[in-house]
């Protein structure tokens, strides 16, 4: 197996909060953020709002496997960084999400 | 809402515990909250992911990982055997031979009921308990492990006969049907 698709099966492990830790790493892509900031960065970009527990039930998860990693800070909002394991691991998810959007509006577009 | 935080284990609160308390204070308050909490509080006694980073010194190597999975493994074992890990040595033992001992009582019981009586379905019920006995008595051994022997007596007691009550029910009907 290839580095690319071990990083895919790692993502997909996630099980129900496998779309809530992409939202995340697709947040950390932009710039560090802390919780709060992510949660109105999702909502922006996704409309969709995380609660507090979908939201550190992912975090947790993400940090346990080194794809995002805490920053240090002065107050209590703890920011968050993505790592380069955590980088690879969301390339390797949106290329795939685009080769099922793309073989799908083919699909479509010649049906 | 910050009661919520109590729900979840203390080394995942004293980890995420402040700026979980942040953004909650950020949203408002709603049974879809409530349970988005609750739900994350359930996952996180059962997929202890704090516990993986504690035991993490380096989780990009090779090494770091297999030994966090041994330890989470261990872990799961002690949690998963018999007694529990808040047993010591001797209270396993005891607990081991205890389940053990009960399991062939009540095997032996069944047989000699089985010899008077035959099929009667308090007979019946007698082999059925005895499979779920033992699992009543190892159980006492981790909860009541600090109450007197009368309260294991009563509890223990009060278990095996209400498991034979319901068993001797299922074996009534079963008979009848």
């Amino acid at each position: 197996m290839t580095q690319k698709n071990t990083d895919i099966a790692d993502l997909a492990d996630f099980g129900r909060f496998s779309e809530p830790a992409l939202l995340i790493l697709v947040s950390l892509a932009a710039e560090p953020r802390h919780g709060y900031s992510m949660t109105e960065d999702i909502e922006a970009i996704a409309g969709v709002r995380l609660g507090p527990g979908t939201l550190y039930g992912a975090l947790a998860r993400l940090e346990a496997r080194g794809f995002i990693e805490p920053l240090k800070s002065e107050d209590r909002r703890n920011p968050y960084r993505l790592t380069a394991l955590g980088e690879r691991a969301l390339r390797a998810r949106l290329d795939s999400m685009l080769a099922v959007a793309r073989a799908g509006q083919r699909r479509l577009a010649s049906a | 809402m910050r009661w919520l935080l109590r729900l979840y284990p203390a080394a995942w609160r004293e980890r995420y515990g402040e700026e979980f308390g942040a953004v909650l204070d950020s949203q408002h308050a709603s049974v879809g909250l409530v349970l988005d909490v609750i739900s994350g509080a359930i996952d996180a006694h059962l997929y202890p992911q704090v516990f993986a980073q504690n035991n993490s010194q380096n989780r990009n190597s090779e090494t770091s990982q297999i030994q966090k999975g041994d330890a989470m493994t261990l872990a799961m074992f002690q949690r998963c055997s018999i007694g529990g890990p808040k047993l010591t040595p001797d209270e396993r033992r005891i607990a081991s031979r205890l389940a053990i001992g009960t399991s062939f009582v009540m095997a032996l019981l069944y047989v000699l009921l089985t010899k008077i009586y035959r099929e009667a379905p308090a007979v019946q019920a007698v082999i059925w308990s005895a499979i779920l006995a033992p699992n009543i008595i190892n159980t006492q051994m981790v909860y009541l492990r600090k109450r007197s022997w009368l309260t294991h007596a009563i509890i223990v007691g009060g278990g095996i006969l209400g498991m034979y009550a319901f068993m001797l029910a299922v074996c009534v009907v079963a008979r009848r049907l």
